[in-house]
This record gives C-alpha cells, sequence and structure tokens, in this order.
C-alpha cells in the first residue's frame, strides 16, 4: 500500500506585529502564533493536531487555507508549492482542500437557506453551469454528509436545525467540491458529548468513501482516538511530538505530551490517576522562553535546556519528540 | 422531477423572508402604530390638492381682516399672517417637509453606507482616511455649519436637501461599518473566503444581506433627522422663500406677530405637522430596531415568580444533610407562550464534604436547577413544586432579605465564563473585600486587606495582583478570584457551574485540583456542574444525571459508569471518548436533546433511545429505586425488571 | 481573544493630538468656505451699486482682498489663477491666520465693533444656557432611565419610555415657542437675559432676574435633550443588569440597591458619556433654535442676527467659535471616558 505524501509543510512561520513596548520605541514586537512546523500528510491520512490555546493551532489552520499569508517557510501540495500564488491559483486549490469550523452556529449565514448555502461554492466556482446537475451534486453532497432525504433540508434556515445537523451542513457544503483535504478546526467543541460522535465518524467514514485526507484540530486528545492515524502535538507555536495515534496516546516521549496526557479525565472512577499538572500557564507568544520553550514549565527540565533548543529526536520510523533528554 | 417544490426561485426567498418579517413585525405595536401614522402622513401630502380646502396660493385677493383668523367653519385652523388658510397650508407643508425629508436622508444613506462598507471591509488606509473624516466632520456641529453654507449659498430647496443631506451622514458611516465589521468577522464570511468566494460575492451575499437591516432602521432615523434640520433651518429664515414648509409656516407666523395676537393656531398646526412626522418614524424606527435585533428584555432585578407548590404537605428535612432538595421543579412562564417544564420533581442531597456531580448536556435544566436553589432564577423562571432545605430551613419560603444572608454566606457560587462574572471596572480585591462586608459586619476593617489576600494566597493567586481590574487576569487566574470569592465568607456550601468548560484541559486540571484540595482543607460541601463525565468520574463521590429537565439516574459514582441502568447514561458513556481504550469507536445518540418548549409526551428521552417501547411515548417513567444504596433511575424497563 | 489593553497616556495624547487636528481642519476650512462659496462675503459687502470706484478700492485693501487669496489662486470664486511666486506671508489665507493668533475675527458689518469682543460676551451667556440644560437633562433622564430600566416592562416603564420618545420627537424651537406663549400668560419674561436697568441692582437680585430670565429656555432645553438620555440609560442600564456578574451580586446577596449602586450604575454611564460627547454638536443646534425663539444673547442667536444681516464677519467668527468649542469640549468628554474606564489602562 503505497500512499504518497501529497502535502508536506516545511518550516512554516506567521509573526503577527504586537505593536511597540512604548510610544516612541523603535523595535516592533512580535506574536510568533507559528514557529517553524514541519509535517506531512499522505491521501486519505487523519491527523491530528492537539495543543492548548495560544499554541498556534488556528493560525496553522488558516496558513494551510492560504486564508494568511506565512511570515517563512511552505507549503507544497502535490509536489507544487502553495505558499505564494495569485487569486486565480488560490481559488482553483481551495476546491482541494476545503475547511469545517468550529461553531456551526456562526459559521453558517443565517440569511441563507441550506440549498444556497450548499449550492454557493458550485456557483463560486462555476462547477456544473446547468442547475439540474448542481441539484443532483447538493442532493448527494448533503446525503453523504448524512442528511437523508436531502429534500427535507433544503429549503429550511440554519437556525431550524440542531447543531449536528449544522456541522452536517458545514461538511456538505466542503464536500460538494470534492475536495482532497478537509481541515476541520474544533468541529466538534460546541457539540453536545451525546452528537459529537456523529460528527467524527462522519469524518471517518468520509476518508474511506470518499478518499479524503483530514486535518483534525483538537484541544482534547481525548477525542482523537480510534480516528486519527498520526497525532502531533502542538505547543508555543511548534510541533513537539509526532507520531502515530498509538505511540504518542500509549507512549509519550515529550514531557509536555506526558503531562497532557496525564490530566485527561478518564471516564472510570476506578482508574483515578497521578496527574502530573503543570504550573502557570502556557507563556505569552510575544516573549518565547530561550532554549527549549517548554523548559520553565516542564517537571524533568536540566540546566541544558535554558539554553539549547531541542531538535526533534527520532524514536521510530514515525515517532519524533523534540526534547533534549531524547536526544542520544 | 428533479426539481421539487423546495428548491424556490431566489425571489420567493425574498419575499418569503419579507412576510416574515412582517408577521414578526406587525407584533410590535409602537412600529405599526408609526407606520400607520407615516403611511397616512404621506397620504395626506400625495393627495392634497383633494383634500386641501384651498389652494396653494390663493392669499392673492386677501384683505387685512383675513389675517390671523382664528378657526372657523371656513378655516379648520383659521388664518395666517398673510390670511391664507392654515390648513391648506399644512397639508402642502408635508409635501416640503417630507420631500426634503426623504431625499436629504437618501443623499445621507448612500454616502454614509458606502463609507461604512468600504471602510468596514476593506480595513486597511481605507478605513482609517474614512473613519477619521467621519471624526472629523462627526464633532463639528452640523446645524451651525448648515447655516453657514446656506446663507452663504441660495436657499433654494435643493440647495437645502444638499446640504443637510452632505452633512448628515457620519452616523450612518460609523453604524454601518461598526456592523460591517461585526459581519465580516463571523465565521460564515471566513467560510465563504475558504470556499473561495471573492469579495464581491461575499460583499454582496453575506455582509450586505446582514448590513441592510441595520442600514433601513438608520434611514428611518436620519429622514427624522433631516426633517428637524429643515424646518430648524427654515424658522432661522434660511428656508426657500418659493415654498411654504411647515417650518416656513412657523417661521412667518413666529416673525410677524402671531404671537402677540395671540393666533396660537398658526404657531401649533405648523409644529403639530413636525411632531407627528417625526414621531412617526421614531415609532417606526423603534419598532423595526426590536424586530430586527430583538432584546430579552429583561435583567437579574426583576422581581422573581412567588413560589407555588403542587403538592402540599411538608416533608422535614433530611437528617444529616446539608442541602436537601426535595421534588423541585421549575417553570418557565413566558407571555402568549405554553409553560416550559424545565426542570421536574428533581431531588438529591448534599453531606459536609460530599462533591456531587450534576451532569447532563445543554438545555437539560442543569444551570435552572442550581440558580434556582438560591431563587436567582431569572424573572420568567418560577418554582411550582418542591423544598430545597438548607441546614433544615427551606429556602423556597425566603424572601429576599432573609436569602441575602443565606447567599454567599451559607451557599456560594463559582459561575461558568468568570470574565463576565466578576465586574469589569471594580478590581478583583475590592470584590472579595465586598462580600465580606457585607456579611460578616464585624469584621475588623483594619484586617479587611490581609484576608483577601490570605484567600487569594489560597488559590495561588500572588498578592499583587489584589489591586487589579479582571481583564488583566487570564481566564484561570480569574476562575481562581471567583472561587476565592466565594470562599470569602466561609459557605458550607459551594455550587460550580461548569467552572471549567472554556478553560484549557491543563487549566482545568488546576482548577479541579485546587477545588479538590479545598474540600479536603475547609471540609466544603460541592455540587459540581459539568457536562463532562470525564471530570466527574475524576472527582465526584455521587453523581445526578439530568435529561430535559428530569433525573434521568442519581446513584455514587462507581455505580453510574460501571452499573448504569438508564439507558441514557448507557449511551453517553458509549458516546464519551476513552484514552485508555484508544481503539474504541464512539457511538452516538441518534437526534438531539428535546427543546423547553417541545418536551415529547411520555419519557423524555424515548426519541432518542434504543431501547424504548409503546409504553415510553405516552407515560413518563416514575423513579425507580435500584438496590438499596439510594441508586435511582427513571425508566419503564427497571420498573418490568423489578 | 482579549484585546491588548491600550496604555492610558499613550491614549490620552492620542486624543488631544486629535482634537488639535480636528480644530485645524475647521480653521481651514473656515476660511475657504467663505471664499469659495458664491455669497463670497467681502465681495457681496461692496458689491453695492452707489459705491464708487475709488471707495471699493479702499474697502478692498482694508478688507484685505487686493491680495491673493493663497500661493497660485488670485480668488476661489471664480476661480482665478495666480501667480506662485508670491510670498506666502502676503496672502489672505495668512493674514486669516495670523489675525487668528492675535485672537482677531475683523469687524462686525453691522455694529463695527470687533467680532471677538461680541462674541467672548455672548459665549458666556450660551455656556450658561447649555450648562443649566445639559445638567438637568443628564440628572432628570438618568433618574428617569434608572427609574424605566428599575420597573422594566411595567406599565411605568412603557410610559417613561413614551414620554421620552414624545420629548425626543419635539422641534426645539416650536417647544420653545409653545412654552413661550405658555410663559406670556403667566407673566415670564419673554426675551433676553435680564430686565433692563437691573444694572444697577444689587448682585444677588441681579442673579435672580437672569435666573428668572432663563427658566423657560432652560426648561425647553431640558425637556428636548431629558428624552434621548433616558433612552440610552434606560437601554444602557438593562444590558448591564443582565450581565452575569450583576447574577454574581445577587448571589453575594448584595440588596437591589447595593447592586445598583456598586455594581450597575457606573458601568452604565459609560456608554452614557460617550453619547454627551458625540451629542455635543447636536446641543449647539437647540441652543441655536432656543436663543432664537427667546432672544436669549447667546452666540446661538448670534449665528441667526448674523445671518439675518448678512454680517458674514460675525457669521464666520460665531462659527469658529461654535466649533472649536465643541471639539475641545468634546475632548473633555472623550478624556473623561478614558479616565472612568479601568479597562484603558495604564502603563
Amino acid at each position: 500500500m503505497s500512499k504518497e505524501t501529497f502535502l508536506e509543510v516545511r518550516g512554516l512561520k506567521k509573526y503577527f506585529e504586537a505593536g511597540r513596548p512604548a510610544l516612541f520605541s523603535r523595535d516592533v514586537r512580535h506574536i510568533c502564533a507559528v514557529d517553524g512546523v514541519d509535517f506531512r500528510l499522505r491521501r486519505s491520512e487523519v491527523i491530528a493536531l492537539v495543543g492548548e490555546s495560544g499554541c498556534g493551532k488556528s493560525t496553522l489552520a488558516l496558513l494551510l487555507m492560504g486564508l494568511e499569508d506565512p511570515t517563512e517557510g511552505m507549503v507544497s501540495f502535490e509536489g507544487r508549492d502553495i505558499t505564494h500564488l495569485n487569486d486565480h491559483q488560490r481559488k482553483d486549490l481551495r476546491r482541494k482542500i476545503q475547511m469545517v469550523f468550529q461553531d456551526p452556529y456562526e459559521s453558517l449565514n443565517p440569511t441563507q437557506t441550506i440549498e444556497e448555502i450548499v449550492t454557493e461554492p458550485l456557483l463560486v466556482h462555476g462547477i456544473a453551469p446547468n442547475k439540474s446537475e448542481r441539484d443532483e451534486k447538493v442532493k448527494k453532497a448533503l446525503e453523504d454528509a448524512g442528511l437523508k432525504p436531502a429534500e427535507v433540508y433544503l429549503g429550511r434556515y440554519p437556525h431550524e436545525l440542531s447543531g449536528g445537523q449544522r456541522q452536517r451542513v458545514v461538511i456538505a457544503a466542503a464536500l460538494v467540491l470534492e475536495p482532497e483535504i478537509i481541515l476541520a478546526d474544533e468541529p466538534v467543541s460546541m457539540l453536545d458529548v451525546s452528537i459529537r460522535a456523529e460528527v467524527i465518524n462522519l469524518l471517518a467514514e468520509l476518508r474511506i468513501t470518499r478518499q479524503i485526507a483530514v486535518i483534525f484540530i483538537t484541544h482534547d486528545l481525548g477525542s482523537v482516538g480510534f480516528f486519527a492515524d498520526r497525532v502531533a502535538v502542538m505547543y508555543l507555536g511548534r510541533i513537539v511530538e509526532i507520531g502515530t495515534m498509538l505511540e504518542v496516546l500509549e507512549n509519550p516521549q515529550h514531557p509536555y505530551t506526558k503531562a497532557l496526557i496525564s490530566v485527561i479525565p478518564v471516564p472510570n472512577p476506578r482508574l483515578r490517576r497521578e496527574r502530573i499538572i503543570l504550573q502557570g500557564e502556557t507563556p505569552n507568544p510575544i516573549n518565547i522562553p530561550s532554549g527549549c520553550r517548554f523548559h520553565p514549565r516542564c517537571p524533568v527540565a536540566i540546566e541544558a535546556c535554558k539554553a539549547s533548543d531541542p531538535p526533534m529526536a527520532t524514536l521510530s520510523k514515525t515517532h519524533q519528540a523534540a526534547c533534549l533528554l531524547l536526544v542520544k | 422531477m428533479q426539481t421539487t417544490i423546495q428548491t424556490s426561485e431566489p425571489s420567493n426567498q425574498v419575499t418569503a423572508r419579507l412576510l416574515g418579517f412582517w408577521r414578526t413585525f406587525r407584533k410590535n405595536r409602537g412600529g405599526i402604530v408609526g407606520l400607520w401614522m407615516l403611511v397616512f402622513i404621506i397620504l395626506v401630502a400625495i393627495f392634497a390638492p383633494l383634500i386641501a380646502p384651498y389652494d396653494e396660493s390663493s392669499s392673492a385677493q386677501t384683505s387685512i381682516s383675513d389675517i390671523y383668523q382664528p378657526p372657523s367653519a371656513n378655516h379648520w385652523f383659521g388664518t395666517d399672517d398673510a390670511g391664507q388658510d392654515v390648513f391648506s397650508n399644512f397639508i402642502y407643508g408635508a409635501r416640503v417637509s417630507l420631500t426634503v425629508g426623504f431625499f436629504a436622508a437618501f443623499i445621507s444613506i448612500v454616502i454614509g453606507g458606502l463609507f461604512g462598507l468600504v471602510a468596514g471591509f476593506f480595513g486597511g488606509r481605507w478605513e482609517t482616511f474614512l473613519m477619521r473624516f467621519t471624526d472629523i466632520m462627526l464633532v463639528i456641529p452640523d446645524l451651525p455649519l448648515m447655516v453657514v453654507i446656506v446663507a452663504l449659498t441660495k436657499p433654494s430647496l435643493l440647495n437645502i436637501i444638499f446640504v443637510i443631506g452632505l452633512l448628515g451622514w457620519t452616523t450612518t458611516a460609523r453604524v454601518v461599518r461598526s456592523q460591517t465589521l461585526a459581519v465580516k468577522s463571523r465565521k460564515f464570511v471566513l467560510r465563504a473566503r475558504a470556499i473561495g468566494a471573492g469579495k464581491g460575492h461575499i460583499v454582496s451575499r453575506h455582509i450586505l444581506p446582514l448590513v441592510m437591516p441595520i442600514l433601513v432602521v438608520q434611514a428611518v432615523l436620519v429622514i427624522s433627522l433631516a426633517i428637524l434640520n429643515e424646518s430648524a433651518l427654515s424658522f432661522i429664515g434660511l428656508g426657500d422663500p418659493t415654498t411654504l414648509s411647515w417650518g416656513q409656516m412657523l417661521n412667518y407666523a413666529f416673525g410677524r406677530g402671531a404671537m402677540s395676537t395671540g393666533a396660537w393656531w398658526a404657531l401649533v398646526v405648523p409644529g403639530f405637522g413636525i411632531v407627528w412626522v417625526v414621531l412617526s418614524l421614531t415609532l417606526l424606527g423603534q419598532g423595526l430596531e426590536q424586530v430586527l435585533n430583538p432584546r430579552l428584555d429583561t435583567h437579574h432585578l426583576m422581581p422573581a415568580k412567588p413560589t407555588v407548590r403542587k403538592e402540599a404537605g411538608e416533608q422535614p428535612a433530611g437528617k444529616g444533610s446539608l442541602l436537601d432538595v426535595q421534588n423541585l421543579s421549575i417553570d418557565y412562564v413566558t407571555e402568549g407562550k405554553a409553560r416550559a417544564h424545565a426542570v421536574e420533581n428533581v431531588s438529591f442531597t448534599l453531606k459536609e464534604g460530599e462533591l456531587l456531580g450534576l451532569v447532563g448536556e445543554s438545555g437539560c435544566g442543569k444551570t435552572t436547577l442550581m440558580l434556582a436553589l438560591l431563587k436567582l432564577l431569572p424573572a420568567a423562571g418560577q418554582i411550582v413544586n418542591g423544598r430545597v432545605y438548607f441546614k433544615g430551613q427551606d429556602l423556597t419560603e425566603l424572601g429576599e432579605d432573609e436569602l441575602n444572608k443565606v447567599r454567599w454566606s451559607g451557599v456560594s457560587i463559582v459561575f461558568q465564563g468568570a470574565m463576565n462574572a466578576l465586574n469589569p471596572v471594580r478590581t478583583v480585591g475590592d470584590q472579595i473585600e465586598e462580600a465580606i462586608i457585607k456579611h460578616l459586619p464585624d469584621f475588623p476593617k483594619a484586617n479587611l486587606s490581609a484576608r483577601v489576600t490570605e484567600l487569594l494566597d489560597l488559590v495561588g493567586i500572588a498578592a499583587d495582583h489584589k489591586d487589579h481590574f479582571p481583564h488583566q487576569y487570564s481566564g484561570g487566574m480569574r476562575q481562581r478570584a471567583m472561587i476565592a470569592m466565594a470562599l470569602a465568607c466561609n459557605p458550607q456550601v459551594i455550587i460550580a457551574d461548569e467552572p471549567t468548560t472554556a478553560l484549557d484541559v491543563m487549566i482545568q486540571a488546576q482548577i479541579l485540583e485546587l477545588l479538590d484540595s479545598l474540600r479536603k482543607k475547609l471540609g466544603l460541601a460541592i455540587v459540581f456542574v459539568t457536562h463532562d463525565l470525564g471530570v466527574v468520574a475524576e472527582m465526584c463521590d455521587k453523581v445526578l444525571v439530568m435529561y430535559g429537565g428530569v433525573t434521568a439516574e442519581y446513584a455514587g459514582v462507581d455505580v453510574i459508569y460501571n452499573d448504569p441502568r438508564h439507558p441514557y447514561t448507557q449511551e453517553l458513556l458509549k458516546a464519551f471518548p476513552d484514552l485508555t481504550k484508544p481503539k474504541k469507536k464512539l457511538s452516538s445518540i441518534p437526534g438531539y436533546p428535546p427543546r423547553l418548549d417541545a418536551l415529547p409526551s411520555g419519557c423524555r428521552f424515548a426519541p432518542r433511545c434504543p431501547a424504548a417501547f409503546d409504553r415510553c411515548k405516552t407515560e413518563q417513567p416514575a423513579l425507580h429505586r435500584v438496590g438499596a444504596n439510594g441508586h435511582i433511575a427513571s425508566c419503564h424497563l427497571i420498573e418490568a425488571s423489578k | 481573544m482579549d484585546t491588548p489593553p491600550m496604555n492610558r497616556s499613550r491614549a490620552l495624547l492620542q486624543k488631544i493630538a486629535w482634537s488639535i487636528f480636528t480644530i485645524l481642519f475647521v480653521i481651514i476650512l473656515n476660511f475657504f468656505l467663505f471664499r469659495v462659496l458664491p455669497g463670497d462675503p467681502a465681495r457681496a459687502g461692496i458689491r453695492d451699486p452707489r459705491l464708487k470706484k475709488e471707495a471699493v478700492e479702499i474697502l478692498r485693501i482694508r478688507f484685505g482682498l487686493d491680495k491673493p487669496v493663497i500661493n497660485c489662486f488670485e480668488s476661489l470664486n471664480p476661480i482665478k489663477v495666480g501667480s506662485c511666486d508670491v510670498n506666502p506671508l502676503d496672502t489672505q489665507f495668512f493674514i486669516y491666520i495670523r489675525n487668528l493668533l492675535q485672537g482677531e475675527l475683523g469687524f462686525s458689518y453691522h455694529t463695527n465693533r470687533p467680532v471677538t469682543e461680541i462674541l467672548s460676551e455672548r459665549l458666556w451667556n450660551t455656556v450658561l444656557l447649555i450648562g443649566a440644560g445639559q445638567i438637568l437633562a443628564i440628572l432628570i433622564g438618568v433618574a428617569l432611565g434608572v427609574f424605566a430600566a428599575w420597573k422594566a416592562r411595567t406599565s411605568l416603564d412603557y410610559a417613561a419610555v413614551m414620554v421620552s420618545l414624545l420629548a425626543w420627537s419635539l422641534p426645539t424651537f416650536w417647544l420653545g415657542i409653545i412654552l413661550l406663549f405658555w410663559g406670556s400668560a403667566n407673566g415670564f419674561p419673554l426675551a433676553g437675559k435680564a430686565t433692563p436697568g437691573m444694572s444697577s441692582m444689587p448682585l444677588l437680585q441681579q442673579w435672580g432676574d437672569i435666573l428668572w430670565h432663563m427658566f423657560l429656555p432652560t426648561l425647553t432645553y431640558t425637556i428636548v435633550y431629558m428624552g434621548e438620555y433616558t433612552l440610552i440609560m434606560r437601554s444602557s442600564l438593562m444590558d448591564v443588569l443582565s450581565e452575569d456578574y450583576i447574577l454574581t451580586a445577587k448571589a453575594k446577596g448584595l440588596s437591589m440597591f447595593q447592586i445598583l449602586k456598586d455594581h450597575a450604575l457606573k458601568n452604565a454611564m459609560l456608554p452614557l458619556v460617550t453619547v454627551i460627547a458625540i451629542n455635543l454638536g447636536f446641543t449647539v443646534a437647540g441652543a441655536i433654535q432656543i436663543e432664537a425663539v427667546f432672544s436669549w444673547p447667546g452666540l446661538g442667536s448670534a449665528i441667526v442676527e448674523a445671518v439675518g444681516r448678512r454680517d458674514f464677519p460675525m457669521l464666520q467668527g460665531a462659527f469658529l467659535l461654535i466649533a472649536v468649542a465643541v471639539i475641545l469640549a468634546n475632548m473633555l468628554a472623550d478624556l473623561t471616558y478614558t479616565y472612568l474606564d479601568p479597562r484603558v489602562k495604564m502603563e
């Protein structure tokens, strides 16, 4: 089974200007939202990007979508550099990479019907100029997204649907363009627990039926199990550990991943565990700590961590983590 | 036939939307009155020649005796300084005033709308330039500027329209810009960009439809301002001398002796016309605003609805329990709508040092229940049955003054989203002190500051943050401060309403550990409200699972997770990810939680329940005891298995 | 997530700089308006057919019209291009600026007195009227608004809202006329600021006389502006009272009165301060109308008289003074807001 890499991210950085420290100061401060991210994605693979708020995962999503321009680094798709495209090329590419947002209440225009919402991408891209063809595609997308029969939903407005149904509409509006990658930014965090699984299972199904690769961005390590092939843990704008789902969840190596996993509540009172609770909060991305960016909060930091920024240590063919203690 | 009725044409959808809007608007009394008043005066203006008893220029043959004639059968509203019929002039004056109002407002709205839209949507230099310009024009007083310009040019009707129109756009530009910014920042615009939509498409399909309503409200306001400005200009003597607007009529009457002759009719009537139009527009604008931007129009200080009790008879409080809630039921009562049974028949007890988890999805009534314990329900909420015993005292019976003694000193609350739960304009230390002063009046003033420091220290906040404002705190710190505040008066019970919901997992873990250690250190009893089954399993002693306002299951924590009897609890556990079983496929519960205004007739979980049978659809299950340890579940299956 | 808190001193500086810029804009606007628009004041004054050529020339020199308007332009209406090599200090524009810096606004055509002198007398009368009216309108409006919000959705609330809407819809000058009509029948003074001959009376009595004259204009002013303040205060307080921190305060066991006083009022007043600032321009519009009706000797009636008499130096001066006063008052209100809201924090 050869699955070629078709999306590659190399050294991606995004700095935002954060104003000047004083009224007449010359130097401008920067927020290092994304600070050197590398990873590869294979066809119909699911990769989970996990991290707490401020780790840069949402900015990374916008960079991948071309909704923000990177400060440095490159993204290539099917062997082509897509970092700097003109509007026309970008629009073509949009068909192949689609996005699903966190809040299904906010990501649908309240004045449009479901039909208008799902038809809109076709009209924007001038796909299927003929109406009956278009209707056919819209219906198929809605039913693939689990809204069956589609006719029931076409004339409705978003506020008439439940949260889970709305998220399915968002997914249908992405599917209608027949994308190759779906970038899902916290797609279930606003939904009730009892319906989260339906959206996750839908995405898991799509990768099989439509060979769609999924980049699943979340703060909840618990929800990536079974569904993700690989997991990348982000901290302060960087990936600190990446590996297959089982490698990361069952054998975490980076101290941050270890802590993160230890504090995820387990729904079984018989398995109450010792938690590694990190003190303080994720530092402000304006002042990235020297050396290893995790050292001020790291429970196992040594003196050397203050000085040198650790490279990615290879732990297995698929498993890497950026920690000095792992470098041999 | 592929195209069905649902795939209607866009024009039909616009009509449908307008019809829907009209249906809501029709219920707004003020707006409707304003609309009819406006329609009436517009009709009068249009059909002026038919209505007016005298011609527009009937002053040709007047004699001195015609001047300032009081109202009579010939002249309903008397005559004016030129011996003309005031009533006729009033009717023709409507034409002038309305014309100026509508055309000037049109100019203002186009300019303001365009500036606001461009500035809001494109941002950057355009925005800076346009908004700076708007700010300048906004502070320059407009009537004096109008006076200067009209005085320096010819006071013709056209000039006046242009001057009023060209100076009246500033507020519109600001309003439209802020609305455009608000719409632009919404996620569906980002989604449209992600689809590949261009700027033109986004503006016309996503921004304009949501800016338009605001623009309509604004237009109504600008028309009324234009009419007021025109009348003021005319009154000052800068009206078009060839026409007779209401302002002009007043100018002539006031300047030519109506006051000294006592000819009140010449002064009252034209002014009445202006008031009529402006009031109609104001009412219309208010009505539109209320319909397009509905507000709840309620607040936390509105008087609570009196407690009623369906079942009479007093049950004494359970011995040994701090908090004993018995058969509590809460309705939401809204005018013109059926009562919504938000909480029905919920009972639980809480002992000293115990931690009870209150679990449920959105809309299950958990927050309502928690607020009802201290009678903090919104104005629409009403306790319709049951009792809340705190240390043997029934809180549902107490009046506000007595409740205020129990609140915070006996039972305190840690609210969800502490950003909004702390007053933004007072320092955190000050807000903690306030609680101590209120409940411990004898507490020595000199020690107050030390006590606040001690409380902050207890939750891990350094003393120098005491005098900071909430916005200077991070989310986690705010939640800690909220906990410190809850501890200020040494309460026995703390209710924590989703205290960690918006926080990151690591911060959540910190807060949970803090609560747990405080519980052990201070012997607190805690009610922990959450939707997160994992958190409950980690911390709680007992669990109350709620669904659709009723108790689904109530048992010790181990029982809930390892021997759940209610299908909802079972299904919920299957839907919850478990890190210790990463390969486990999650299942979801089909359907969605019921809405309070559309509760199913039988068991509230029946429509989503995999084990539902006929009886579940018609009959609400009672609470059944399972085993001996106070395990309770409300499911017909349990009764059957007994 | 959160907007970064602004540095307070920087915010203050920015606001002051911005107001200065706006004043400069108004000064320049004031010059060009009177040169560009057709009713060019100076030329209108010397276009009298009875004047001899020599007399016209003397007047031209006296008004400085012999000089080019500004570099490159002889005149702007009609546009006449001139030499760009003129000494910039010897243009009408520069002379205008120089005179302004010396506080000179020219001479009134009507009385031939310096405009500055007339206006400085009148400025204080307007300030007195607006000040008294605004304070009363704010006090009554806020009180009524608080009352309406507190009694929300009762008939008292609806009555307060209706009265406010009606008050808002009244044309200022018309209300003035009606009150004047009523006042004339009830022995109130009809015009002016003082009874003639009062200046020989003791000070206390003089002040009493002024207050007596002020009563009707101030009443008009108060009624017109009160409505808007009521509506804004009501909706602002309603917003604040439905905030979560009010629920916190209630859960803390504070009484209704304590919550209103310690948690709601200050927060609800903040938007009102902004509205008062934005309203200052409209405020002046009200003053002009009221002064015209009651012949109150202020800046507003100065404008109205100047229009009637085609007294352009007066008009130009009065407009400039009003505009600058409003801009400064607006700045003050802005600074107050910055001071009141801790979210604009000190660095």
